[in-house]
């Protein structure tokens, strides 16, 4: 019913296959850091099956028209939302965060898979909300279709995963279109919001974090010690890297999470500033292609949705890549179809597979 | 008052907008990055190997002591040695912060010591490198290291390795000379640069003399350890092999040591005997009585032990043959015949009528010999020691060139023996009595440093080489323990033995019949009848020497000391030299003291006596003197009865 030839012809193939290549990536650089502490390369070999669901869902959503898929939004936003409020009242505590369901030995986070959802769930509303700029009604609405999961995702408390949600937030009052008054008051609302949450909201942990990266040298072996045991193995890799598997610091243990959020320390370490520069222009390939899509989409909710889901993409590479040295806070925030883990790749690969299903559909005659 | 507007212009602004904006915030991450990775990358390149190599020094081994023919005195045992990598530690803590007390705790239990006392050795550490190991026990048992290994998962900052660790094979066997090793202290620091606190150095004797030759040099491993503190594999190109230290052989007879030592330990004595070779100064044996044990004092953790020996009444930390300090009595009597037949004072055949008493500088100054002992040249005063002879030698030459005679013969002055903490005594002088007692030097006086006794003191190591000077016909040589050095070239493997020189301090030119009448004089000691030192006699070696007994407490009178309490009893000195024949070279000449021993002739030289036969006779004989006859003993003591001080 959904499939038409001409359509999958339309299908931009570079577009997918940067995606690959940067899994396949994430793939060398997961062996180059576990390969020494785990010679049974377990967390490989599930990366691998990661990648291959993720590449099999990756084309049932490049195969089912985005249409259909907004029918059933409200359905998958459900079934996000019921997983997420399972979560708060049975959830396990996993690494201090409830956010992990497990079914039998499988376990997932409902977070990374309600992003896509939400995205999908906000498409959908600007498909309908044709306005040059969101009268408050529909602004509040849109807010309360990020706002539900972000709360449930806050209290579960997994900040760094709640915090992933902002870029729908900036899409839509960037691309929804707000009035400057609007603005304004958003600003001030920030502004008096901000001290206050510091003060009462957020957990010590957070406010360690942010201490810490005003000067994460202050303490090697505390709790800046992460950023600083990442700077040494990127600024060690130099121009050229240290080679594959040639990692001490990662191999060593020296940084931690060094398979997931700071995957791309290896990838310095390893591979010097000329692996950077080229993982970072896949990266820009992927989304100014994306943003192409955007432009070129059928119809408004088309566009949208590749812009919710782009949004996820350069805010996680620009979030984690900038924590790797120090630019910016150290937050849970993996990097994008690199680091390991099984929720966030296949929700990657998800979207890369909607942004193609836009992109293969944007001819109205097709 | 809804607004319709062109949608696509819009969004296609705003989309552009967006990329430009990433392409922008991307550009900046990628110049962020080659700010790291490109201008700063040396740094963390030093960083990163900081991080993942760490030295672990490797000891070298300590050079070995041996003996002049090669027996060993101190060498290298491998003991467990238990310590604390705080690399590993600091980790653990920041994750755990009981882990610490656990540990303290545990190591308590296994040591079966208080847990202040760990804590302490603990904190020993804190002025020691964070990088290297800290040493928490020594000389482990089997069950300590099983229960610390058992429990390695627990405490992966304990390390139980198997550490060099001095070992002195025969104990108390010449303590003195070859002294021990410790820990550094700020002062051995502050002289050694390349030292870190922790590291073992030479403390005392041999060990501290030679302690740039015996040391070697550290080597060095480089292992990669894990952020957990893991040893993970060694990085082989950057080992350093450690260099041993240089071997070195003493001058010192294990055999004539060994003899000497039994001797004051079976008699219960307290003292010390040195051996000399007259030709050449060294030392062949020196023992100095009660001696410590050097493989205590090389531990690093014997507090309790450390405040026995300090409490010792016996100073058993003092080096007597070259610290004790003791008047010479009668063989100074030596030194007066040389000093009178060089100077003219007296010669060969100059004699003087003993009455048993005689009036010197106005006063009265009595023999030993109630009796007297009639008409008595050189030979005959040295034989049987006659006082008035010796009072009339002192008074014509007068202190001052007592003195400078004297000193010519080390007195006064450290000989400068490869030891540490020589002292040097006191030779009495008009000068030094206006200079450092601020008075007068009474002419009378004179008359008690004849015999020597007054302010005069002497170490048992300046008669040995007072007596050597007799031996050898007036050389003094600088006496030294140790022999000769051998270097092993680490390429080469070629072994280099460097000698240590003999060098002549002074010389003393004795005309040869004055020569003759004071060697005379001193076999005669040994050879005749009536001679004091008739326990000494060896058939046909010709045993030539001096006895001595110096009183410790004024007494008026004729007093015999054996009633007195041990600590107010008299000193015995027994100096010879053998082969003392004539046309026979003397080879060996012995000193012995015994500290409130009773009397040189029958405390002192039987010692002698077992020394020159164990250096000339049969080796394997056991020469010890029948001390059990009665008889013997009380002709001997006769010989040299204490002579009593007359009182300034």
């Amino acid at each position: 019913m959904i499939i038409r030839e001409r359509a999958l012809r339309g299908v931009d193939f570079n577009f997918i296959g940067t995606a690959i290549i940067l899994a396949m990536i994430g793939i060398v650089l997961i062996y180059s850091a576990t390969w020494f502490s785990e010679p049974s390369l377990a967390t490989v070999k599930r990366q691998i099956i990661w990648v291959a669901i993720g590449l099999g869902l990756l084309t049932l959503f490049v195969i089912v028209d985005y249409h259909v898929l907004f029918d059933v939004a409200p359905i998958l936003y459900a079934i996000g939302i019921a997983f997420l409020i399972y979560l708060l009242v049975w959830g396990k505590v996993t690494a201090n965060v409830n956010s992990w369901i497990h079914i039998g030995a499988f376990r997932f986070q409902p977070s990374e898979f309600m992003k896509v959802f939400t995205a999908l769930m906000l498409a959908r509303f600007f498909d309908s909300n044709d306005h040059a700029y969101l009268d408050f009604r529909s602004f509040m609405k849109a807010m309360a279709i990020i706002g539900f999961p972000v709360g449930l995702i806050i209290v579960q408390p997994d900040f760094g995963t709640a915090a992933s949600f902002f870029p729908l937030i900036a899409v839509a009052m960037f691309f929804g279109g707000i009035r400057p008054r609007v603005w304004v008051a958003m600003i001030l609302i920030v502004a008096i919001a901000l001290p206050i949450g510091w003060a009462f909201f957020l957990k010590p942990y957070q406010k360690e974090r942010i201490v810490i990266f005003l000067n994460p040298e202050r303490d090697p072996l505390g709790d800046g010690y992460q950023v600083t045991q990442a700077k040494i193995a990127i600024g060690s890799g130099g121009i050229h890297g240290k080679g594959f598997r040639q990692s001490t610091q990662a191999r060593l243990d020296f940084i931690p999470e060094h398979h997931t959020d700071f995957i791309f320390s290896v990838l310095g370490e390893e591979w010097g500033f000329i692996g950077v520069v080229i993982v970072l222009s896949l990266y820009l390939f992927l989304i100014i292609q994306a943003m192409t899509f955007a432009k070129h989409a059928r119809d408004r909710g088309g566009t949208f949705l590749v812009i919710c889901l782009i949004s996820f993409v350069i805010f996680h590479v620009l979030i984690n890549v900038a924590m790797q040295i120090g630019v910016l806070p150290t937050t849970g925030i993996p990097l994008p179809l690199i680091s390991y883990g099984g929720s966030s790749t296949m929700m990657f690969l998800i979207a890369i597979g909607l942004m193609a299903n836009v992109d293969m559909r944007r001819f109205v005659n097709a | 008052m809804r607004v319709y507007r062109d949608d696509q212009k819009f969004l296609q602004f705003r989309i552009n907008a967006l990329i430009w904006g990433i392409v922008a915030a991307f550009l900046f991450l990628a110049g962020s990055f080659w700010f790291v990775q490109g201008v700063q990358a040396e740094k963390y390149r030093g960083l990163s190997e900081a991080n993942a190599l760490r030295e672990i020094e490797i000891p070298a081994s300590r050079g070995l002591i041996r003996d002049r023919n090669g027996k060993m005195l101190a060498d290298n045992e491998a003991a467990y040695s238990l310590s604390v990598d705080r690399m590993v530690l600091k980790p653990i803590v920041k994750r755990d912060p009981q882990h610490k007390a656990k540990m303290f705790q545990f190591l308590a239990d296994v040591l079966s010591l208080p847990v202040a006392e760990v804590e302490a050795r603990y904190d020993r550490g804190k002025v020691i490198p964070l990088a290297k190991p800290l040493a928490m026990a020594e000389e482990l048992t089997m069950q300590q290291v099983a229960a610390i290994q058992s429990n390695s998962v627990l405490y992966p900052a304990l390390n139980v390795l198997p550490v060099p660790r001095r070992n002195y094979p025969y104990g108390t066997m010449a303590a003195h000379v070859m002294g021990f090793i410790g820990e550094v202290n700020e002062k051995d620091l502050a002289q050694h640069p390349d030292l870190q606190q922790g590291d073992l150095i030479g403390k005392r004797g041999v060990e501290l003399m030679y302690d740039n030759y015996l040391r070697g040099k550290d080597g060095a491993e480089y292992w990669e350890y894990d952020s957990h503190g893991r040893r993970l594999s060694e990085y082989v190109p950057a080992r350093k092999q450690p260099l041993a230290g240089d071997n070195v052989y003493l001058t010192i007879d294990f055999e004539l040591q060994r003899r000497a030592e039994q001797y004051f330990v079976e008699n219960e004595m307290v003292g010390a005997t040195v051996a000399l070779d007259p030709r050449n100064g060294e030392v062949l044996a020196m023992a100095s009585s009660p001696a410590y044990n050097p493989n205590v004092y090389s531990k690093r953790f014997t507090p309790d032990v450390y405040k026995t020996i300090q409490s010792n009444p016996f100073k058993i930390e003092l080096n007597r043959a070259i610290q004790g300090l003791y008047s010479p009595g009668s063989v100074f009597k030596n030194v007066m015949a040389m000093a009178g037949l060089i100077d003219g004072a007296i010669d060969h055949q100059t004699t003087f009528h003993c009455t048993g008493s005689g009036v010197f500088s106005g006063r009265r100054f009595r023999c030993w010999k109630k009796e007297g002992h009639g008409d008595v040249d050189v030979q005959r005063a040295l034989k049987v020691s006659c006082d008035i002879f010796f009072y009339n030698t002192g008074q014509r030459l007068g202190v001052d060139k007592i003195h400078d005679y004297a000193q010519r013969l080390t007195f006064g002055e450290i000989s400068q023996v490869d030891l540490d903490g020589e002292k040097a005594g006191l030779v009495p002088s008009v000068a030094w009595a206006r200079d450092k007692q601020k008075r007068k030097w009474y002419p009378s006086e004179t008359i008690s440093v004849a015999i020597g006794q007054g302010p005069l003191i002497v170490t048992p190591l300046q008669v040995a080489n007072m007596t050597a000077a007799i031996a050898n016909g007036g050389k003094v040589f600088r006496p030294h323990v140790v022999r000769f050095i051998e270097k092993k070239d680490a390429k080469s493997g070629k072994i280099q033995r460097l000698k240590v020189a003999s060098k002549v301090l002074s010389e003393v030119k004795l005309a040869p019949p004055a020569l003759e009448a004071v060697r005379r004089g001193l076999w005669k000691v040994v050879n005749e009848q009536g001679g004091t030192g008739g326990n000494a006699r060896i058939e046909g070696l010709g045993v030539s020497g001096k006895t001595g007994t110096v009183q410790v407490i004024a007494q008026r009178g004729w007093v015999k000391s054996d009633s007195l309490p041990f600590k107010f009893r008299d000193h015995a000195w027994f100096a010879a030299y053998a082969p003392g024949e004539v046309g026979q070279i003397p080879s060996m000449v012995v000193v012995v003291f015994v500290e409130h021993g009773g009397h040189g002739g029958s405390d002192a030289a039987p010692l002698a006596k077992l020394l020159f036969e164990s250096r000339f006779r049969d080796k394997d004989m056991s020469a010890r003197l029948d001390l059990s006859n009665p008889e013997t003993l009380e002709q001997i003591k006769e010989g040299d009865l204490p002579l009593p001080k007359s009182s300034r």
